[in-house]
């Protein structure tokens, strides 16, 4: 037994260490979402003190579970990541196969491939909303402005003139809107996340056995075929990494919701915590707790796939 | 039917030409073996027929049907690879499956077809297990009913036995010469190996440097060689090759003796050596015989129970009858 008790006993402070580092946050959590406790109240000051005597029960949850932004917010993370998924691994698998054929310039066009990986979340949102998706200012709006002003100069043409005056005016979409603040932060992570997903898939092309291409050839496989009988499952595993890992990172996405609409008609979990502990600490520990649940759901759903996968 | 004829066939990658203008036919049922060192073209030559490889000029025909230019699915011929190339995530039924599935054939048709397959193979309890879960040997049964269902007209084998162990490789040879003698269709097999060249072959095609060197049943070849190379590569262990004062008394270059065809003697012979090693098969002792003149060592086969020693004086007298003639550019003189 003595042989055992030292590499334990060496072991300890990491596992000590490490339960500390998970454990304090997570029962302070709990503690504080069954209290009272706001930062500031004038009305009641013995609130703004986390003590045991301000006990509340489940009303931080039932609070919560009754606010209106709640329910919508675990609707939009989980629209916001299963469409960024959605759209990496379809992106992702397409470039990945159309880069991994040996053309002149592989190199640079996979270094610039790679490169929106390495802006910042921040940046990228303020990029993309300002330059990008503005609609007077941004490229969108002097896309579209440029189509209605060639548009109109065609109207006047003689002949074909009939033709475009049929043609509506383009209105060019306000992404900070209520109605597509989601779409403008889907589209600006997608474009971020897609260089990861092309990386590991391509690092997974490289590995496909030739060999066994050219048997599928011979057995008559045609070039789709190949695709999905081959390449598709030899990617299983991959994509299942990329879906695992994205999805951990994009139920947390928060500086895009910020910098597109401050939340306006885009909330998730952790936005809707953010919000709340502007003053409600209690209730921003009860949705910290469901968002604990939900990324629990999520992982459990990801494992088994994962696992099934990774088993194989 | 699979018959097929090279016509001045060539190949280049980029500047260097690995296989300069080549003709070959191999007749319906035969058994080619292409036989080499590694590098001299043969696997080269077995794509280019198989259609994986472009020819760079001259034809490929099947059954007096110009398939140069044909895609490779459409030549009815199918392939064994080295690897076995067998698809990882799909069970041995699918594997085998795969190509009559490609081939939109019945689903009745395919179980039929994979039975009579497994059965001959005896794969039928693996039939539900996935490559991985196979050993060497089975995976390779596995690729090789891939290829019987597809009924294809010729088999190709790109040196399938090379990754399995000694004792399944002699068993595999069995299987496939079997095989061969029971379909009776053309198969072309390519082989470093001159040992399962000359066990399974109707015909060998001796490759160098992507060039031909000597085409001809096992015992032409060894009997007759064209050239030294051809002497050399065929038969084991290897033929002894003699210049010298040794060779112009025979009015030739360099001659050649087979191990085999040499009597060995304790007390007097020929030639005088010493003895270096011997190898003891049991059934054959292989002697390594240092200081003959123009060949050394020369290795000689005396009996199973011979017993010499390291160091030891050594007679060898070679077969007058059996001895193989070279000239100065090394082709055979009769």
């Amino acid at each position: 037994m003595s042989n055992r008790t030292l590499p334990r006993l060496l072991q300890s402070p990491a596992v000590f260490l490490l339960l500390i580092w998970m454990l304090v946050p997570l029962s302070m959590t709990l503690y504080f979402s069954f209290i009272r406790y706001v930062l500031n109240s004038l009305r009641k000051p013995e609130w703004t003190t986390p003590a045991l005597s301000n006990w509340r029960g489940f009303g931080n949850y039932e609070f919560v579970l009754k606010s209106k932004d709640f329910l919508f917010a675990i609707q939009n993370s989980l629209l916001i990541v299963c469409s960024i998924l959605f759209l990496t691994v379809i992106l992702g698998v397409l470039i990945a196969v159309l880069i991994n054929k040996s053309f002149p310039g592989q190199g640079i066009v996979r270094v610039l491939l790679i490169s929106p990986f390495f802006v910042m979340p921040a940046v990228n949102a303020v990029l993309w909303i300002n330059m990008i998706l503005d609609p007077v200012l941004g490229l969108q709006g002097i896309a579209v402005g440029g189509i209605n002003d060639m548009v109109d100069g065609l109207r006047a043409a003689p002949g074909i003139g009939w033709f475009f005056s049929l043609w509506p005016e383009l209105t060019p979409i306000s992404f900070r809107a209520t109605q597509t603040s989601a779409y403008a932060v889907i589209i600006m992570v997608t474009w971020q996340w897609t260089p990861f997903a092309v990386l590991i898939f391509m690092t997974s092309l490289q590995s496909e056995d030739q060999q066994q291409k050219e048997a599928a050839i011979l057995d008559g496989a045609s070039t789709w075929s190949q695709f999905r009988f081959l390449t598709l499952p030899h990617l299983g595993r991959p994509i299942a990494i990329v879906v695992m890992i994205q999805a951990i990172f994009h139920l947390s996405l928060y500086a895009e919701i910020e910098i597109v609409s401050r939340g306006n008609g885009n909330k998730n979990l952790p936005y809707l915590i953010g919000e709340f502990a502007n003053n409600n600490i209690g209730a921003a520990s009860a949705t910290g707790i469901f968002a604990v649940i939900l990324a629990n759901i999520v992982a459990i759903f990801l494992l088994r796939m994962v696992g099934k996968t990774l088993m194989e | 039917m699979g018959r097929i004829v090279l016509e001045h066939v060539t190949k280049s990658f980029g500047n260097t030409q690995v296989i300069p203008p080549l003709d070959l036919t191999i007749e319906d049922g035969e058994f080619a073996v292409f036989v080499g060192p590694s590098g001299c073209g043969k696997s080269t030559l077995l794509r280019l027929i198989a259609g994986l490889e472009d020819t760079t000029s001259g034809k490929v025909v099947i059954d007096d049907q110009d398939m140069t230019e044909i895609s490779p699915s459409k030549r009815g011929l199918a392939m064994v690879f080295q690897s076995y190339a067998l698809y990882p995530h799909m069970t041995v039924r699918k594997n085998i499956a795969f190509p009559m599935r490609m081939a939109g054939m019945s689903e009745e048709e395919q179980n039929k077809r994979i039975e009579t397959a497994a059965a001959s193979l005896n794969l039928t309890d693996y039939l539900d297990r996935k490559p991985g879960q196979l050993s060497g040997g089975q995976r390779q049964r596995v690729a090789i009913g891939r290829a019987i269902v597809r009924d294809p007209s010729a088999f190709l084998f790109d040196e399938p036995l090379s990754n399995l162990d000694a004792a399944l490789r002699v068993g595999m040879r069995l299987e496939i010469t079997e095989m061969h003698e029971r379909m009776q269709t053309t198969m072309i097999y390519v082989t470093h190996d001159q040992v399962e060249a000359m066990t399974m072959a109707n015909k060998i095609v001796v490759l160098q440097a992507g060039v031909i060197e000597q085409v001809g049943s096992p015992l032409e070849l060894y009997h007759k060689p064209r050239n030294k190379f051809v002497a050399g590569f065929i038969g084991s262990p290897k033929m002894n090759l003699i210049e010298g004062a040794e060779a112009k008394k025979h009015n030739a270059e360099t001659i050649g003796i087979r191990p085999e065809h040499v009597v060995v003697s304790n007390t007097d012979g020929l030639w005088k050596g010493t003895v270096g090693v011997a190898e003891h098969l049991g059934s054959d002792t292989f002697v390594h015989v240092h200081g003959i003149e123009g060949c050394d060592p020369m290795t000689v086969r005396a009996a199973g129970d011979a017993t010499f020693k390291h160091g030891e004086d050594i007679y060898l007298t070679p077969d007058e009858t059996q001895i193989h003639k070279f000239d100065a550019a090394g082709l055979r003189i009769e």
